[in-house]
């Protein structure tokens, strides 16, 4: 789910029933006058693993997201910043409490085989992401978009037809909510929420998707799959902006090993690529107008288990702090990953709109400051040269994760005479492991759902079904239901980071950015902006040589 | 010999039997499940999901369903995590791949090893015999993970010859590397296999009755001393092809090649647990038969086993 920052804000602002009116004229391929188009309009990427799906309704991954919106078009879609802007709806108008949302459609949206786009496509759509029938694994994003009646198909209790949507007539898309949400529209732009062709799906069942089956409505139609291997798209000409797309064919080339993907890149086999983990300073100094950083909504950081399970010592703060303290960021980002990443010391990272980082104490001070104040701390809690910190420290296995973990156990046995022990584990073992609060210290990963502070911080509330430290603070839970409802939810959110900053539940470590490889002919057009990296093929085009 | 190949047989099927059993158990007692992931889903969906795969019943019930679907309608159901193909459209869709690679990987490193091998051992201690054992030496110690980069830098990002990986349908350009990467190791082995037991055919009574008979080296070669230099080979060749046909994790990840292998792995690590089953009774099943066929083949090239 994408939330855009400028819209959001905008919307607020009016603080009435806002009527969105943006014109007809879409964004696509937006080709400064001036400049001159390559012959060859391909573009080539590297995907790491295949996606698990193409179906809008199930799709769980980015790679599969990245594809879907190219096939399918939703109401609403994110321009290169990230600000909505029109799909198959044109306009749209909330009511006056944000309860009710009303999508106006475009009369000329056609699905791939010429059958006109409806209202009632988005019906039938939504409705077949909450049926338990359907069991998508992302049905939980209706629920977050707090449609009437939700929970209620969820679990069985109510048909799928109690759903809060229905079609108007044929160009007009009535949403009724629970609760008042003003980042409503920011949710459409979402894969789940896209529409399907039901004629489709109930003659071909699963393989519905299958290239000699499919039928979508996006600027692009899927001409090959080979699983594990490719897949094709080209564009559609039946799509209703499809005059202002340039790019004719996106291919996504699965590529399991980042080295390989690299040389392929340089071969010349691809458009764009991942740097892996340590080889951004050599590209970007060898290829300046291809390698590039930039910021991503997600966050690199440790976890302590504060449950009954957990060790007596991270219940002491100032054993928390010590820990946190002690750890030299800038060595893990500029010495160890050496991708532009940003050292971290509060959770949610700067990039997230409307947030703004807090001068939270320990990120002011130098980090000799730090380590003088870590000693003092630990100290003070007991442990000294007689009787040393001693606990466990996990992550999933990998390279990187295994780099971080030695280089923070260093830190803190030189700083502090601290004797942690590093264990790895395969993927889904550490997530069973961590979610049954089977660890002392555990690494964790987030990136955020939507554009939005709370997608990070509701993390730390205590019903929070990922908070796996099992941290509890009564004031945080508040301040993020107040933010919910109405309250001034940037205040909010700069308030529980201090706190976290104070009582530090996690040991935040670095901020993530998005490193890679890019065609300079296209890179151009690639939406850098975007810190979601929402892309479209639609908008990229390549630049003559 | 057809009692024997029924004995076989009869051993074949239980033993494949005990193997689902086994890997059946063993992949569930395994921590987390299908769908087990970084952002647990909420109670409610997990519950409809679990129901419509099954997942919501013992362990012996759901092992049950399984093979009776397997022995009833070769149904090895659907993927848990591909959810618009089945476990046989995945094995459908990448086992002719490693089958074609892996099959020119066998056909390249039992010509070469054969050739290399009983080459150094006729010119025993020449040149070309220290050559030979060079080669293969070389090419044990420098494993496929290595071999694999190195082909592309050179092949591909210096020579511009070949593509770095892909398939493409199979392509000659896009087999070529990973049937280079993949034979070589076997190469390696089959050459020395072949060397020494050559060495040790050739050195024989019977060879030197021939020598004094008169026959030509060619002759003594060719009609005498390749089948006996060929059972060690065999016993070797059996398990090598079954290895090079049942794919490399390595080749399908480095180049791309959308093989078996890494597909297996890939199930093991996301606990798909139908693809995993389907590729292991696969695996399982080309073991048993191969080793089968190594079998006959011995007792027909040594008749002492048949006894």
């Amino acid at each position: 789910m994408k939330f855009s920052p400028i819209l959001r804000t905008s919307a607020l602002a009016l603080g009435v029933a806002s009527l969105a009116l943006m014109g007809t004229s879409a964004y696509a391929a937006k080709v400064p006058a001036g400049t001159v188009l390559a012959e060859d309009q391909t573009f080539t990427y590297r995907d790491l693993d295949e996606f698990s799906s193409l179906d809008p309704q199930i799709i769980e991954d980015v790679s599969g997201s990245d594809i879907a919106r190219d096939l399918f078009e939703g109401l609403l879609n994110q321009d290169a910043d990230g600000n909505l802007v029109p799909g198959v709806a044109e306009r749209w108008e909330a009511s006056d409490d944000k309860m009710t949302y009303t999508f106006y459609l475009r009369d000329n949206a056609k699905w791939s085989n010429g059958d006109p786009v409806t209202a009632g496509d988005f019906v039938y759509a939504w409705r077949r992401a909450a049926d338990p029938e359907t069991a998508s694994p992302y049905s939980w994003y209706m629920d977050l978009m707090s449609i009437e009646n939700v929970a209620d198909v969820l679990s069985g209790d109510k048909e799928p037809t109690a759903l809060g949507v229905r079609a108007v007539d044929d160009l007009t898309l009535e949403v009724k909510l629970t609760t008042p949400l003003s980042y409503f529209p920011q949710m459409v732009t979402h894969t789940t929420t896209f529409p399907t062709h039901q004629a489709t799906i109930e003659k071909y069942g699963d393989e519905w998707t299958k290239p000699e089956n499919i039928v979508s409505n996006g600027a692009y139609t899927l001409a090959e799959h080979v699983p594990n291997e490719r897949s094709v798209r080209v564009r559609n000409p039946l799509y209703w902006n499809d005059a202002e797309t340039v790019i004719e064919k996106t291919t996504a080339l699965i590529i399991n090993d980042d080295d390989a993907a690299l040389t392929r890149y340089l071969a010349g086999e691809l458009d764009r690529t991942e740097i892996p983990a340590g080889q951004y300073p050599r590209l970007k100094e060898e290829y300046p107008d291809q390698a590039v950083s930039f910021p991503r909504l997600c966050s690199y950081y440790y976890t302590f288990n504060l449950s009954d399970s957990g060790p007596e010592a991270f219940k002491d703060v100032r054993v928390r702090q010590a820990l946190s303290y002690a750890i030299d960021r800038s060595v893990i980002t500029d010495n160890v990953l050496q991708g532009g990443q940003f050292p971290a010391f509060t959770f949610t990272p700067g990039a997230t709109a409307g947030f703004e980082v807090p001068d939270v104490p320990f990120g002011q001070m130098t980090q000799a400051e730090r380590d003088a104040k870590a000693v003092e701390l630990l100290a003070e809690a007991g442990y000294g040269p007689d009787n040393p910190l001693k606990f466990d420290m996990i992550y999933n296995t990998s390279e990187g994760h295994k780099q971080i973990a030695t280089v923070m156990s260093q830190m803190w046995k030189q700083k502090l005479g601290v004797e942690a022990t590093l264990g790895n584990m395969e993927w889904k073992v550490f997530l069973e492991t961590r979610s049954q609060q089977d660890f002392e210290l555990a690494r964790g990963a987030w990136c955020g759902d939507y554009n939005e502070a709370s997608t990070f911080l509701d993390l730390v509330t205590t019903d929070s079904g990922y908070n796996d430290g099992k941290y509890s603070n009564s004031e945080i839970d508040a301040l993020m239901e107040d933010a919910k409802t109405g309250g001034d939810a940037t205040a909010n959110y700069t308030k529980v980071e201090q706190i976290m900053a104070d009582e530090m539940p996690i040991i935040p470590i670095y901020h993530y950015t998005r490193v890679m490889m890019m065609d300079p002919n296209l890179l151009g057009s690639w939406p850098v902006n975007n810190v979601e990296q929402n892309w479209y093929s639609r908008d990229l085009y390549r630049v003559a040589e | 010999m057809l009692n024997f190949i029924i004995r076989r047989l009869g051993i074949a099927i239980p033993t494949l039997l005990i193997l689902v059993v086994f890997s059946f158990s063993l992949m569930h007692l395994a921590p987390g499940g299908p769908f087990t992931s970084e952002r647990p889903l909420p109670p409610q969906v997990l519950a409809n999901i679990e129901a419509k795969y099954g997942l919501d019943q013992p362990v012996y019930v759901q092992m049950g369903n399984y093979i009776w679907g397997i022995v009833t309608e070769f149904d090895f159901g659907p993927s848990f995590r591909f959810k618009d193909r089945t476990v046989n459209d995945v094995i459908a869709q990448g086992f002719p791949v490693t089958l074609t690679y892996g099959f020119w990987s066998f056909v390249v490193a039992v010509s070469v090893g054969v050739s290399l091998g009983a080459a150094a051992a006729i010119y025993h201690n020449s040149w070309l015999d220290y050559l030979a054992v060079g080669i293969s030496i070389g090419a044990q110690v420098l494993p496929n993970f290595v071999m694999a980069p190195i082909l592309v830098l050179t092949f591909t990002l210096w020579l511009g010859l070949l593509p770095g990986g892909g398939w493409n349908g199979g392509q000659w350009q896009y087999l070529v590397l990973p049937v280079i990467a993949l034979s070589t190791s076997y190469m390696a082995s089959i050459a020395r296999i072949t060397r020494s037991s050559m060495l040790e055919v050739l050195n024989s009574n019977f060879i030197r009755t021939a020598k004094a008979k008169g026959l030509s080296n060619k002759r003594i070669i060719v009609k005498h001393a390749l089948k006996p230099t060929m059972l060690p080979v065999i016993s070797y060749l059996g398990p090598a092809f079954v290895g090079m046909i049942t794919g490399s994790v390595v080749i399908d990840m480095y180049f791309s090649t959308g093989g078996i292998g890494q597909m297996f792995v890939n199930s093991a690590l996301s606990r798909d647990y139908s693809v995993m089953m389907g590729i292991t009774i696969l695996m399982g099943s080309l073991v048993i038969i191969f080793n089968m066929i190594v079998d006959i083949l011995y007792a027909w090239i040594d008749p002492k086993i048949r006894l």
